[in-house]
C-alpha cells in the first residue's frame, strides 16, 4: 500500500472537501470536525460523482424516535447528486441499504502533510 | 413380486385452505341479531331495491352506473350466492377444500356507508350472526372480525370482542371506498390490537367503482375494464399507503395479507418502489433497507389467479416477490370468477410447494386455523 500527499494539514477547514486523483482513481478528502475521512467518488448506485454532492444531515426515524421523523448527523452526511443516495461520509455506511458502503482510505497526518493510502 | 408404484399427488391428499370465501347476509338475516336501537333499519331496508352487491344503505356501489344496462354473461345463471353453513361445507367438499375462510358480501362495501353508528351496528350484528350460524362445531370454517374503517376505535371494542374466539382467524380490512386508505394513523389502534391478538390483518377488494378511487375505474363502461385493474388498484394504493406511514416497522408482528387482487402486480409495485427508493430514502425514513424487505413478508391471496399460456410463467412471479412461504390459495366462492383449487395445484412445481401454497402457508398467516380432522 503506497502513500499519497493529497493536501497541507491547514489546507481544510471543518466541512471542506477536496478532489483528488491518485493515478486513475478519484477520491475525494473530507474534514468533518477534526477528523479526515477519504472515499472514492463514485457512487455504487449509478456511479455517479458522489463527492460532488451535497454534505449535510438526514431525516431518519425509528422506534428511539417513536417513529417520528428526525435531523441526525448534520455535516456528516454526504448526498450523491445524482439521485440522491446518502453515505455517512464518517464510516462510509449507505443509509438506504445495510449492506453498502462506500470504500474508506486510510488518511494519516504526518506534520504538514495529510496522506491517503491505497 | 409386486411392486408397489407411488401415487401421483392429488388434491384429496393435501390440506387445501381457501382463505376466502363469501357469506351472503341480508337485512332479512341481520335483524334479529341487530341491537334494539338498530333493528328499524334494517326494516328500512325491504324498500331498497335487492341488486346483488348494489345495495344503497347496505353494500352500495355508489357507482355512475344504470342497472340492467350490462350485457349479460353467455355463461347463464348460476346463482352466486351461499346461504347456509351446510351448503358452504358440502360445496367446499366438491372442489376438495378442507377449510373456509369467511368475508362478507354486501360489506365487502361496508366502508362506503357514511354513517359510522350504522356501520358500528350492523357490524356488530354480521358478527352474532357469523358465530351463531356459520360457525359450526366441526365444519371447519373460520372467519374474518371486520374492521370498521369509519370508527376505529369503536372497530378496536368490537374485534376486542371477539378476539378470544378461536373460529375468527383475522381482521378484514374493507379497501372499497375506505377514506382515508388504510395507512393513515386513525387506524393505529387497529394494527395495535392486531398485533396483540397475533391476528393477521387481511385487506379485501372488491371491483365496486366510485368517482375518484380506485383512480378513473369510474370512465370504464365494460366490467372486464373496471374489473382488470380496480382490485389491483386498490391493492396498490393501500399497500403504499401502509408502507408510506410504516406500518410494518411500527408493528414488526404483525402479519398482513392482500385478498382478490392476484399476483402479478406485486412484483412490478416492488421493483418499481425499491427504484423509488433511491431517491427518496429521506421521505419514509422509517425504512433502513430497500421498502421490498417488508412487502416480502406480506401475504398475498391467489385468486384471481393468472392463467398465463406458459404456467411456468407464474412461479417464476412467484419467485421474483419471494412468494414461496407467503402465497395463500383462496377461491372466493361463490362469486363469478372464483378459482378452483386445480388452478393452483397444477402449476408446475414441487409436491411441497404445492402443499405450501394450498394450505401451510395460510397456515402461518392464520394460525388459529386447526388442522381438520383427516389429517391429525
Amino acid at each position: 500500500m503506497a502513500e499519497y500527499v493529497v493536501a497541507r494539514a491547514d489546507e481544510l477547514k471543518p466541512g471542506d472537501r477536496k478532489l483528488v486523483a491518485v493515478g486513475r482513481i478519484q477520491v475525494v478528502l473530507f474534514r468533518v470536525g477534526d477528523a479526515y475521512h477519504a472515499l472514492p467518488n463514485i457512487c455504487p448506485h449509478q456511479f455517479g460523482p458522489i463527492c460532488e454532492g451535497k454534505i449535510t444531515g438526514a431525516i431518519m426515524a425509528n422506534a428511539d424516535t417513536g417513529w417520528e421523523p428526525g435531523w441526525f448527523h448534520d455535516g456528516e452526511v454526504l448526498v450523491c447528486p445524482w439521485h440522491g443516495l446518502e453515505f455517512r461520509i464518517t464510516t462510509g455506511q449507505c443509509l438506504a441499504y445495510p449492506n453498502v458502503r462506500l470504500r474508506q482510505y486510510p488518511v494519516i497526518v504526518d506534520g504538514d502533510d495529510v496522506k491517503i493510502a491505497l | 413380486m409386486v411392486v408397489a408404484t407411488p401415487r401421483r399427488l392429488t388434491l384429496d391428499d393435501i390440506l387445501v385452505v381457501d382463505a376466502d370465501v363469501h357469506v351472503h347476509e341480508t337485512p332479512d338475516e341481520l335483524a334479529p341479531y341487530m341491537d334494539p336501537e338498530w333493528r328499524p333499519a334494517m326494516e328500512n331496508l325491504r324498500q331498497v331495491a335487492r341488486r346483488y352487491l348494489d345495495m344503497p344503505g347496505f353494500g352500495p356501489n355508489n357507482a355512475p352506473r344504470l342497472p340492467g344496462t350490462s350485457l349479460p354473461s353467455p355463461r347463464g345463471g348460476r346463482v352466486e350466492i351461499v346461504w347456509t353453513a351446510e351448503q358452504m361445507r358440502r360445496e367446499l367438499d366438491e372442489f376438495s377444500i378442507d377449510v373456509g375462510v369467511i368475508f362478507p358480501d354486501h360489506f365487502l362495501k361496508l366502508a362506503a356507508l357514511p354513517n359510522a353508528a350504522y356501520a358500528t351496528a350492523i357490524t356488530r350484528a354480521y358478527h352474532r350472526w357469523l358465530k351463531e350460524k356459520w360457525l359450526h362445531a366441526g365444519n371447519d370454517l373460520y372467519a374474518t372480525i371486520m374492521a370498521i374503517p369509519q370508527d376505529p376505535e369503536e372497530s378496536v371494542r368490537e374485534i376486542e370482542r371477539w378476539a378470544d374466539d378461536e373460529r375468527f382467524v383475522g381482521i378484514y380490512l374493507p379497501t372499497h371506498q375506505v377514506y382515508p386508505i388504510w395507512g393513515h394513523r386513525k387506524y393505529d389502534p387497529i394494527y395495535e390490537v392486531a398485533q396483540r391478538h397475533d391476528l393477521p390483518v387481511l385487506l379485501h377488494a372488491v371491483s365496486g367503482i366510485a368517482s375518484g378511487f380506485p383512480y378513473n375505474v369510474e370512465q370504464f363502461y365494460t366490467s372486464i375494464t373496471a374489473h382488470t385493474v380496480s382490485h389491483v388498484f386498490a391493492m396498490m394504493s393501500n399497500l403504499m399507503s401502509i408502507m408510506e406511514t410504516g406500518v410494518p416497522v411500527r408493528y414488526p408482528n404483525l402479519r398482513i395479507g392482500f385478498i382478490e387482487a392476484g399476483l402479478t402486480w406485486v412484483p412490478f409495485l416492488r421493483m418499481r418502489l425499491d427504484k423509488e427508493y433511491n431517491e427518496n430514502r429521506h421521505q419514509w425514513p422509517h425504512f433502513d433497507d430497500r421498502p421490498s424487505r417488508w412487502i416480502r413478508k406480506f401475504y398475498f391471496g391467489t385468486q384471481p389467479v393468472e392463467e398465463p399460456e406458459n404456467r411456468q410463467d407464474l412461479v417464476d412471479i412467484i419467485r421474483i416477490y419471494d412468494g414461496e412461504d407467503t402465497t395463500v390459495f383462496a377461491t372466493d366462492w361463490p362469486h363469478h370468477d372464483f378459482d378452483h383449487p386445480r388452478a393452483v395445484f397444477d402449476l408446475p412445481v414441487s409436491n411441497q410447494v404445492k402443499r405450501k401454497l394450498l394450505g401451510t402457508n395460510a397456515m402461518k398467516l392464520m394460525p388459529r386455523i386447526k388442522v381438520p380432522a383427516k389429517y391429525r
